[in-house]
């Protein structure tokens, strides 16, 4: 497919002379080995001369040549080929791939195909074929490792939940920091939608159960390139929706002239978690070593200890204790995924057409959990007339999810920490055989309100989706005159989502039980038109200009109810509530664009490129809501001018500076009253109104922006060379950027005396600086080929805040913990720290023996200092084998998690010192004021010291995110086409392989949980905490791809 | 056709790509909120979250416990604590700290504040909205700095304002004398004006507002004397000058409903969690004192264990026995329980202190004992005990000679009597009892919980962090729970 994009591309550039004064013709067809399909558009030229013809639509091609004469057959992404003319009067040639040379094309901005020589700013483009090698059903996920300055992390190991991809790092302090995702030149929709519920105060989108952003609906078998464009230059045509970067996604298309191919990819794949705590298994439930029913935890007695006696159990039965080692273990169950994707495509020499469809069935390592995706795309193209084209798209696709698992806290339904909490003497089985009584009531953990039995909560409370989508484009592209072409590419992206959470009565927190249904329905309109000049000046000078207008609207909407208090046992309907809360949202933005880009290009080796948008959006006051940005970017292909040298076979120099504005959402600049549907009661579920017959309304939390607002603008320099060495063996491609986001709009945190929460204010700079290094290696070529490409990417991210704002919260999280910005500091995580004296000793409190703490610290940025990754790819005949490392270095993270298992005397480390006297490391107050001396006071109990790693501490729970992971493996065979050819004609193409993702952690910091997962989500600026996590998985399978 | 395709294509795209710039971006207003309401909706709203702030997990919950009205059972499954130490051994959530200045300052304080801008504004004006606004609003400030100390007030609730000064309690507590001052200067019985149920408490009775302003300019008062005994002429005018709550009739509440999510929080985490049982014991130092005498308030107060005949009240911090200890009685805390602010009770207890005491008036102690027995009369009037009980009960209470002191003195009496009358309502008995004496010497003496950190008694909430603390650059430095605060000598 990619061939076809290029062919066009190969026509303009390729400067095909009159053939003269050749004796004989020579014909032949060119195939590609990866495929074995012909390649139409590959040159063919007689070595040593201009004498040249492309390839038809079918590979073939007619050539006069003289004997003796060699001729070279070259085609972009393919490994040039030479062939002795001698007395054949055929030559048929199969053309090798070449990976390194797979950027040599890409799509940018406003899907314009570009070579990346022209180019003066960094892009990376990745093939459809390498994000389905081994394949993670979110597309964002998959990318993870593969691009560097792409950094992706992922919210939990829920199915269909969520991957956050950020580029460069965080540009802005509020909650927009993710890119633009393009499919087709539509601008496509990937919020991750929160809704609030009155049964629990955490959002229901990412944190409490995590639905995902909508990404993750593009199906990756129907993705033929990815694009990503990492700097504002790169993006400055999109303006403000792409100032954190865009990712331009091409769909697959039919080719023209072939009659009609069928692909069809099976994968089966296994997942498990792929980290789980290290549990002790030495000691019951109870406190202070006393045997306690009514404790979820593991301080308890030691169970070898009381071996003579019983205790009850959570059935009431007196048993002896017993530890059950694997009882976590055997809570999770290996999840399977199955994709099946079919694709019909082909093509007369008038148009041309592919079909997909893709089925995803998956269930989760959790029992109940299942997703169920079908995506069926839809892409045609066709000549109505003579230089008039049409392209339509069509994809739509469904998913449904049930048996979500609730995560973070202040919700009946969170699983991990009841899981996590399990005391080592549970059975799991004994747990899931006996989760209701004889009556049909739960058999509860404990007595107590905090022991739900977690196969009561997932057999009974459900939690899932129903999301509808349906997007597309129709392009005409109309050339008016050789010079000019106008075009106009107008979509749509829609899709309805219904939530549904059902708790049932008898849950412990929820006795009364509750339910809620959201109807979410998300929408955005987009039309670009475009006239296109292109002109070669003189031989050596073309110029090319394009002028544009953009529209886009966003609309979004919510309707919601709440049920409470519930009748007959599981039914969820409104008439069976006692009390229902509706609640409706929604907003709207637009933006208005203008833009122009001039490119000129001089002898094929210097390029300029410049360009300017000036956007109108709804969501700034009327007086401040137009904004103009320009940019400007020069590549220059510098080896075409420098003698040539043997080991240098290319080399560029590139630079670019940009400026982008931004807007803010909708809703911002007005003040004006909510009607109140509810208030806050701690522990209890509040109050409805009407209440006591009347209704009620509220100021805003937030204080608007009114006509103050303006645009935040975002200046980019970027500074890139490319260089490729001993015939492309060794290539290289190295940034330098440099990002400032200046006048952010953001919610700055009031101090609620004002009584505000908020205010919306121009306020804050972000500076990201960083390196980006791409390096390829190519240490064998011949039959086996070795393939190395390393990735290396450090950012630096520093704030400035006005002088009068102390400190800007990025993301509050729970019990004392923030992600901040502070000036001359990174993003960072701040919260309680042990205190310390001068020399860095922790101060002991000489009354108890524990650490004594200091409130609202700095403990370290979140971003990591630098990412990089690493594949290897062996090649021996159409054996391929694949593998990728991915590595972090810098940060830290805070684990909820690991706070839980500590506190709890759960932990492996907590079995540790039981009953005998511990001295903390650390000085206590000597008897001069001011001085320290070492401790020397023992802690009262193990579990005293452990109950200091509560959440509220956070330093105790905070650790370096630094990991290495191999993050994906793959090993595919291509039958050989002779084979085939032997025993299945009708075959095309076969390939077998089997394919792993997230399978080793190799290193981490961080005890008991993945360091890789990022509780505030894809819609949040903030980073670094996990929150009782659902646990990511390590996914195992195999695979087969056939075409015929 | 050429021609016919490219002008339809034309036409499409200058429809879509200019339409008018200024009417289409001209959408920015939130079709789900408005920019002008009756202020009576502000109100309403600020009743709502006060009345369910009060009694809530945020702040009436670890009141009654770390004021020790109430114990959490510790190890008893199905008590508060489950086994885990609660604010009843002190050992608070951040989030206790913050949540309750949240809602007084945003949610509460916030919406009256605006409440009253938007009366004020209207033509003709809503006096009597913005008056009833302001009696709030005071009780806000009251609340605030007896939960916290100093608190921001002369710059709190403006916009322009981002960072607020903190001020004195002594200036806090002056300025509930001028709020309550401005409303009652307001208010007009004559206004045509009415909100009807809009009006939680008195349903638009005005005289009822001004009777409630005045008693609350008696409580306000009375706890700055001890401090600040200047206060007493502003005490004896007030005695004067009568006119405050006067009956039960008066009594300041707001009614929870039986209906699902009208609840009374306190009734609804025990339906929540608990299967409708009440997570709160007996504390043996309310049960200790009315034991004795056979109070008649006990089994309102509690609902008893089967085959138990003595209301057996235990430490806080130890383990609640179902077989043994009461926990308090569902009927009481029913779905419907009103949240009270103020009660005829309380006036005669602040009336009979004020006369025992002679604070602003001649020291009367036999008006006092009078004053005392029908405060606990209303007291037990106020918990369902039949009126002839409550009158055979309440006359039938000692009369306190002048100059005792201790457990016999009339002050002693009058400060148990009032703090275990509160023994539901956790913030007002926790100030009450501050209020009581001196450090060590207040009425009961409580002693530490058991498991509670040694630094020393519950005496206040410490400043919130991420609410104010760590945005406000004016505020102070932290100040733990168990330091004074101004008024608690």
């Amino acid at each position: 497919m990619k061939k076809l994009l290029l062919v066009s591309l190969c026509f303009l550039v390729l400067c095909v002379t009159q053939v003269f004064a050749q004796n004989r013709t020579v014909t032949g067809t060119v195939i590609g080995t990866d495929d074995g399909l012909p390649i139409p558009g590959v040159t063919v030229k007689i070595k040593g001369s201009n004498v040249g013809t492309p390839t038809d639509v079918n590979g073939k091609y007619t050539i006069s040549v003289s004997d003796g004469q060699t001729l070279v057959f070259s085609y972009i992404a393919y490994n040039t080929q030479e062939v002795a003319v001698g007395t054949k009067s055929v030559i048929n040639v199969s053309l090798v791939q070449n990976t390194s040379q797979l950027s040599e094309v890409v799509v940018t901005a406003l899907g314009i195909s570009r070579e990346t020589k022209s180019l003066g700013y960094s892009v990376a483009s990745v093939k459809g074929s390498e994000i389905t090698k081994a394949r993670d059903p979110n597309i964002v996920q998959a990318l993870a490792g593969k691009v560097a300055g792409v950094n992706v992390t992922q919210s939990s190991g829920t199915l269909g939940g969520g991957s956050k991809i950020v580029i460069r790092g965080a540009t802005s302090l509020s909650a927009d920091v993710q890119p633009l995702f393009v499919i087709d030149g539509l601008i496509i929709d990937n919020s991750a939608q929160q809704l609030a519920t009155t049964n629990s105060a955490v959002p229901q989108g990412t944190a409490g159960v995590d639905f995902g952003n909508r990404a993750g609906d593009i199906n990756s078998d129907d993705v033929e390139s990815m694009t990503i464009l990492k700097g504002a230059a790169a993006a400055a045509l999109y303006g403000t929706l792409a100032k954190n970067g865009a990712i331009i996604i091409t769909t697959k298309r039919g080719k023209r002239g072939d009659a009609g191919t069928v692909s069809f990819s099976s994968s089966t794949r296994f997942d498990s978690p792929l980290v789980l705590p290290k549990f002790q298994n030495d000691y019951a439930q109870g406190n202070q070593g006393v045997y306690n029913i009514a404790n979820t935890n593991g301080w308890g007695p030691k169970i070898s200890d009381v071996q003579g006696q019983t205790f009850p159990n959570f059935l009431g039965q007196n048993v002896t204790l017993q530890a059950y080692p694997d009882n976590i273990k055997e809570f999770y169950k290996t999840g399977k995924t199955y994709i099946n994707s079919v694709a019909l495509s082909g093509g007369n020499e008038q148009g041309d057409y592919r079909f997909g469809y893709t089925n995803t069935i998956q269930t989760g390592i959790t029992e109940q959990q299942r997703l169920v995706k079908n995506a069926v795309s839809f892409n045609s193209g066709r000549t109505i007339l003579k230089n008039l084209n049409v392209r339509t798209s069509l994809n739509y696709v469904r998913t449904v999810t049930d048996g979500l698992p609730f995560q973070s806290s202040n919700n009946a339904n969170v699983l991990t920490t009841t899981v996590y909490s399990l005391p080592r003497t549970v059975d799991t089985k004994l747990l899931r055989d006996n989760y209701v009584n004889a009556l049909g009531q739960q058999n509860t953990l404990t007595p107590a309100r905090n022991g739900n039995n977690p196969y009561w909560l997932m057999y009974n409370n459900k939690t899932g989706a129903v999301n509808n989508r349906v997007y597309g484009t129709a392009n005409f592209s109309y050339k008016v005159t050789p010079w000019l072409t106008l075009s106009d590419n107008i979509g749509t992206d829609i899709y309805y989502e219904f939530r549904k959470s059902t708790t049932r009565n008898g849950t412990i927190g929820a006795l009364t039980g509750n339910f809620f249904t959201a109807n979410l329905y998300q929408r955005i309109i987009n039309n670009d038109f475009l006239a296109t000049f292109n002109k070669n000046v003189t031989e050596d000078f073309n110029i090319k200009f394009i002028a544009g207008t953009s529209i886009y609207e966003n609309y979004y909407q919510r309707e919601q109810i709440d049920a409470q208090g519930l009748t007959i046992d599981q039914l969820y309907n409104y008439a069976n509530a006692a009390a229902n809360t509706p609640s409706n949202v929604s907003n709207k933005r637009r933006i208005q664009g203008v833009y122009g880009d001039l490119t000129l290009s001089y002898k094929d080796y210097l390029f300029l490129q410049a360009t300017g948008r000036n956007d109108w959006s709804s969501t700034l006051p009327s007086n401040n809501n137009s904004y103009f940005y320009p940019s400007v970017s020069l590549g220059f292909e510098f080896t075409k001018v420098i003698p040539q040298m043997d080991w240098l076979s290319y080399g560029k120099l590139r630079a670019s500076y940009a400026n982008v504005g931004g807007d803010t959402d909708p809703y911002r600049v007005l003040f004006a009253y909510n009607p109140a549907t509810n208030v806050f009661a701690q522990y209890a579920a509040g109050v409805n109104f009407p209440f006591n017959g009347v209704l009620g309304a509220s100021t805003p939390a937030t204080i608007p922006g009114l006509s103050d607002l303006k645009s935040q603008t975002q200046n980019s320099t970027e500074f890139g060379i490319e260089l490729k060495f001993l015939n492309d063996r060794i290539t290289l491609d190295a940034d330098y950027y440099s990002n400032k986001t200046k006048d952010q709009i953001v919610s700055l945190a009031l101090p609620q005396s004002t009584g505000y929460a908020f205010k919306i204010i121009n306020a804050g700079d972000l500076t990201n600086k960083g390196v980006e290094v791409s390096l390829g290696l190519v240490p064998i070529k011949s039959q086996f080929t070795w393939d190395v490409q390393l990735r290396y990417a450090k950012n630096k991210n520093v704030v400035t805040l006005p002088s009068n704002i102390k400190q800007y919260t990025v993301q509050s999280g729970y019990s004392g913990l923030t992600v901040k910005a502070e000036s001359g500091q990174s993003i960072g995580l701040y919260g309680v720290k042990w205190d310390r004296d001068i020399a860095g000793n922790i101060i002991i409190d000489p009354a108890t023996g524990l650490r004594k703490t200091v409130t609202d610290k700095r403990l370290g940025q979140t971003a990591p200092d630098y990412t990089a990754g690493l594949t290897n790819t062996f090649s021996y005949k159409g054996l391929s084998l694949a593998f990728t490392l991915d590595a972090r270095k810098g940060g830290v993270m805070f684990s909820n998690t690991v706070s839980t298992l500590r506190t709890n005397g759960l932990g492996a480390e907590t079995a540790l010192n039981r009953g005998k006297v511990f001295i903390d490391k650390g000085v206590i107050p000597g008897t001069t004021p001011g001085t320290f001396v070492p401790n020397t006071v023992p802690v009262q109990s193990m579990q005293d010291y452990w109950s200091q790693y509560q959440a509220g501490n956070t330093e105790a729970n905070t650790f370096d995110a630094s990991f290495i992971k191999l993050r994906e493996a793959s090993l595919s065979y291509t039958i050989p086409s002779k084979v085939i050819s032997t025993y299945a004609k009708f075959i095309k193409g076969l390939q077998v392989g089997v394919e792993g993702r997230n399978l080793w952690l190799i290193h981490s910091n961080v005890p008991h949980i993945d360091p890789e997962v990022n509780f505030f989500g894809s819609g949040s600026a903030g980073e670094g905490v996990e929150f009782n996590s659902v646990p990511t998985t390590r996914s195992f399978g195999f695979n087969v791809r056939l075409t015929f | 056709m050429k021609k016919k395709l490219l002008f339809t294509f034309s036409v499409l795209t200058l429809i879509l790509s200019l339409p008018s710039c200024k009417k289409y971006l001209d959408i920015n207003r939130n079709p789900n909120a408005a920019t002008t309401l009756d202020p009576k909706l502000l109100f309403s709203y600020a009743v709502t979250s006060y009345v369910n702030l009060r009694p809530s997990g945020d702040l009436g919950m670890p009141m009654v416990l770390a004021g020790q009205t109430m114990a959490d059972g510790y190890n008893n499954p199905t008590g508060f604590a489950g086994g885990v130490q609660t604010e009843g051994e002190y050992r608070f959530d951040p989030l206790i700290f913050g949540n309750p200045w949240r809602s007084y300052y945003t949610s509460v304080g916030n919406n009256l504040q605006q409440a009253i801008g938007l009366a004020e504004a209207a033509t003709p004006k809503n006096v009597n909205v913005a008056a009833r606004a302001k009696v709030l609003l005071a009780l806000v400030y009251y609340e605030l700095t007896t939960v916290y100390g100093d608190v921001p007030y002369a710059e709190a609730f403006k916009s322009n304002i981002p960072y607020p000064k903190f001020d004195s309690q002594q200036a806090v507590l002056n300025g509930v004398i001028t709020t309550l001052d401005a409303a009652l200067a307001q208010f007009d019985e004559t206004s045509t004006i009415k909100i009807a149920a809009y009006d939680m408490f008195y349903k638009d009775d005005i005289a009822k507002w001004k009777k409630v302003a005045k008693s609350l300019k008696l409580r306000t008062y009375l706890l700055m004397y001890d401090k600040d005994p200047s206060v007493a002429t502003k005490i004896g005018e007030l005695m004067t000058a009568g006119g405050m709550v006067s009956s039960a009739a008066d009594n300041m509440f707001v009614p929870f409903e039986d209906v699902q999510q009208k609840k009374n929080p306190k009734y609804d985490i025990g339906e929540r969690y608990n299967g409708k049982q009440n997570f709160f014991f007996a504390i043996k130092w309310v049960t200790d004192f009315m034991n004795p005498m056979a109070d008649p308030r006990l089994p309102k107060f509690y609902d008893i264990p089967a085959g138990q005949t003595d209301y057996i009240g235990i430490e806080q911090g130890t383990d609640g026995d179902d077989d043994v200890n009461p926990r308090v009685s569902t009927t009481l805390q029913s779905a419907a329980q009103p949240e009270v602010i103020y009660t005829y009770e309380d006036q005669l207890f602040y009336e009979a202190e004020i006369y025992a005491r002679g604070i602003g008036v001649t020291q009367d102690v036999a008006r006092a004992n009078t004053l005392l027995k029908s405060a606990v009369k209303e007291s037990c009037l106020f918990y369902k005990v039949d009126a002839t009980t409550a009158t055979t009960f309440s006359s039938g209470l000692p009369t306190y000679v002048a100059g005792a002191s201790g457990p016999t003195s009339i002050v002693y009496n009058i400060h148990y009597q009032h703090w275990l009358d509160m023994f539901d309502r956790g913030l007002d008995a926790f100030t009450e009892w501050r209020r009581s004496g001196p450090a060590g010497s207040e009425v009961p003496a409580l002693t530490l919980p058991v498991g509670a950190p040694s630094n020393g008694l519950f005496r206040r909430y410490e400043y919130p962090i991420s609410n104010e603390i760590n945005q406000n650059p004016n505020a102070p430095a932290l100040i733990k729970y168990y330091e004074k605060m101004w008024f608690d000598l």
